[in-house]
């Protein structure tokens, strides 16, 4: 019998059915040899050390777990699509702060992950943690994320070119005191061409997380503790007014050094002598520019004023369990194995430099090593001193917006800065900002799941706050 | 039913089973999503759970947001550029590749299109470093050429970040509108140039009177491809800027404001109402730049 349209659409006909089969098979046997958790993070340094660790939670438990890694921002796009449109999600995944922000659009039931704050506290981690660093994993008193670090940063310089400079950092007290020292001893023009060839610190305009570190080790935040938008407040303004001194027009003291290859170069060559590090970013400096082994060193960042805070954070991971999961109770059981496994912190510290947020593991001999790179001190101890300091931070579901508005001000206020000096540009500031923060309040008051829940949850229950 | 009648029946379906397929696809990945992101973009949403339907609301916002408008200013900006900066230059390489030796026509026209063989992702990663201040091999090549720039800031002040994306797309398309232009050229009459030429006319009188009216449907046809190929501007600018939209929003373009409203407000909603007008603004730029090129008429 012949097909009665030919023989290619016979064989067009019996390839879409083959295929067809295959991708049920395969798709049957990919559901049949699903694991009981899958784990999602999206930094190679955490998959590797996860790696090391789960075979032995898998050995006590009788479980399979998967581990993936997956980059951070296809991670939060696709989760969020995936939460959205009620699809497949894993298990646990390990989210960038500020991106948990995205996910707390909607009232507290429909934020996708499981509320640990009874968890949390049954467990006393709420006092044996860093308080502050609940607050970036918070949603209107509730914590949806068990935090993996603290990230208090610090300065790291060049130690010799510094040193030759005959400056004493231990003099450096306030950031007027690193201002007057970075113009009387730092920023030169070394050939003579007019464009000055060393500056005293790296601070970018846009894209980066200087400003926001800066704003925090001041005291300043874009949300307070209730979410209510701050990022007009008088505390943001001064910041913005020095960060602009700072890095615009001829007084300049800093340089945009950028990211990777270019950044190295212009530390390697001394353009900047100072940069803001967190305890994860100590790593990279020892990992990407080798070369400078025993020229580094650390310091506090100095303060604003007189006793003031003398570190700010930058970063944050946090390991949160879907509601979605058919074994919260087991991810959990993961999540303490990994957090809260002593064994681990020494390794984890001498892998990554990163200072857990759980105080008792700061005594151990780990955080005790002098390190070479940082000219032999002790950074562990260091940033376990700086980690108790960090201030906390309100990420609410408009922060990477928010964000994204102020650097916009900025920006707008260094070309002002630029044409007009400082005439006007507090007030132009001032008026930039609002106009600002009336757009995103207007956003927000879009948002009708907001104020549904607003006018429900009145009395929500307080979390973890500082 | 004789064998005829029963041909007969066959052949009446055939074309329909032969376009089935077709027509699934298009209903499943384009007329269904079409409809739902109508129907969307009248809602506000957070999860399968939470639908509120918010009227013209999303529209309202969209069309009064000055973030919206910045968009459809970058949006425009650069298609103008697209079209009097990049398309004079593809016609002006094309026309002398024509007049090139066979030999060499083939290796230069390689060259000139290979950026486009490399995607938008890596063009703009590769540029991001070369223009970065100090040590970006652009900027060095503007400071050894007019003494001035080592120090530009490129993707990071607001007005230089415009012009950074533009050169960066010349790069990257004149190549590929060349190869059109070429086609067009290649294919105009010889014997109407020559009668022209021995009718007097100089260069300049050929060009215009002859191989720009023999090439006017190609040309119209990249006009109206650049033309929707800026509106629908993303990867390119995402990549230059890492994944944001420039200082003041200087990198912000119509789809990069449908994207952040989608995956960083996560309004679905307003993103589908953008969506939709965006769609619209095409339509009547691509139908009025035809109309006005005579195009339709002369299809006729």
């Amino acid at each position: 019998m012949e097909f009665p349209y030919g023989k290619a659409p016979f064989w067009i006909l019996v390839l879409a059915i083959i295929t067809g089969a295959v991708m049920v098979m395969s798709q049957k046997f990919t559901s049949a040899g699903r694991p009981d958790l899958v784990f999602v993070v999206f930094a190679a340094r955490h998959y590797e050390a996860y790696q090391k660790l789960i075979p032995q939670f898998e050995k006590t438990h009788h479980v399979k777990v998967q581990l993936q890694q997956v980059h951070q921002r296809p991670l939060q796009t696709r989760l969020q699509s995936a939460l959205l449109a009620d699809t497949e999600v894993p298990d646990m995944v390990e989210i960038m702060n500020p991106f948990m922000g995205a996910f707390m659009k909607g009232p507290l039931k429909d934020v996708g992950f499981v509320d640990l704050t009874d968890r949390i506290k049954a467990e006393h981690l709420d006092e044996r943690m860093v308080a502050s660093r609940f607050s970036i994993w918070s949603s209107r008193g509730r914590i949806f994320a068990l935090p993996h670090d603290v990230h208090p940063a610090a300065l790291a310089y060049r130690r010799d070119i510094v040193e030759e400079l005959g400056i004493d950092v231990s003099k450096i007290e306030t950031w007027d005191d690193f201002v007057r020292i970075a113009h009387e001893k730092i920023v030169k023009d070394l050939d003579g061409d007019g464009i000055p060839d060393r500056y005293a610190l790296d601070l970018s305009m846009p894209g980066t997380s200087f400003f926001p570190l800066l704003l925090l080790q001041r005291g300043g935040r874009y949300f307070d503790e209730q979410g209510k938008l701050t990022m007009d407040s008088e505390i943001t303004i001064d910041m913005m007014i020095w960060y602009i001194h700072q890095s615009r027009g001829k007084d300049r003291i800093a340089f945009p050094a950028g990211e990777g290859q270019p950044f190295y170069k212009a530390l390697s060559d001394g353009v900047v002598l100072f940069n803001f590090v967190p305890d994860w970013r100590s790593k990279v400096f020892e990992m990407d520019a080798p070369d400078l082994k025993g020229k580094m060193a650390l310091m506090p960042l100095p303060v604003w004023e007189k006793g003031g805070r003398r570190t700010s954070t930058w970063g944050g991971t946090g390991l949160a369990i879907t509601e979605k999961s058919k074994h919260k109770e087991l991810a959990w059981e993961l999540a303490k194995f990994l957090y809260l496994n002593k064994q681990d912190f020494s390794e984890r510290f001498t892998m990554l430099n990163i200072i857990p947020p759980l105080k008792e593991a700061w005594n151990l001999p780990a955080f005790q090593v002098p390190n070479e790179y940082y000219s032999g001190q002790k950074i562990g101890q260091l940033y376990a001193e700086l980690a108790v300091e960090t201030p906390p931070d309100y990420v609410g579901a408009y922060y990477e917006m928010v964000d994204g508005k102020t650097r916009e001000v900025l920006v707008d206020g260094g070309v002002y800065f630029e044409k007009h000096g400082d005439e006007g540009l507090r007030e132009y500031i001032t008026q930039k900002l609002k106009l600002k923060a009336d757009y995103i309040r207007r956003v927000m008051n879009r948002n009708v799941f907001l104020q549904q829940q607003e006018n429900v949850d009145v009395n929500t229950p307080q979390g973890v706050t500082e | 039913m004789s064998n005829l009648a029963k041909f007969h029946a066959y052949k009446k379906k055939t074309p329909y089973i032969f376009l089935a397929p077709y027509f699934c696809l298009v209903c499943i990945f384009f007329i269904y999503p079409l409809i739902s992101a109508f129907i969307l973009s009248f809602e506000q949403t957070n999860g399968p759970k939470s639908r509120a339907f918010v009227g013209l609301s999303n529209y309202a916002f969209v069309l009064t947001d000055p973030d919206f408008h910045k968009a459809v200013k970058n949006t425009a900006v650069y298609a103008v550029f697209s079209i009097f900066l990049q398309l004079p230059i593809s016609l002006g390489l094309a026309m002398l590749l024509n007049t090139a030796k066979d030999k060499t026509k083939g290796f230069f026209r390689l060259i000139i299109f290979s950026p486009n063989l490399v995607g938008q992702i890596f063009v703009g990663v590769i540029f991001s470093v070369l223009f970065v201040p100090r040590y970006g091999l652009f900027n060095r090549f503007v400071q050894s050429l007019l003494y001035w720039g080592l120090e530009n800031r490129w993707l990071e002040n607001p007005s230089l970040v415009l012009p950074a994306i533009i050169i960066t797309a010349l790069w990257m398309y004149v190549g590929f509108n060349m190869i059109y232009f070429l086609a067009g050229l290649q294919s105009v009459d010889k014997s109407l140039i020559e009668a022209a030429r021995i009718d007097g006319a100089n260069p300049w009188q050929v060009f215009l009177n002859v191989t720009l009216p023999a090439i006017k449907p190609v040309a119209t046809f990249v006009v109206v491809m650049s033309t929707i190929g800026s509106f629908q501007l993303f990867e390119l600018p995402f990549a230059l800027l890492k994944g944001e939209f420039g200082p003041s929003g200087s990198g912000l373009f119509i789809v990069s404001y449908l994207y952040s409203m989608a995956f960083r407000a996560g309004d679905l909603g307003t993103a589908a109402a953008v969506g939709w007008i965006l769609t619209l603004m095409i339509m009547v730029i691509s139908l009025a730049q035809i109309k006005l090129s005579g195009t339709m008429e002369e299809g006729k």
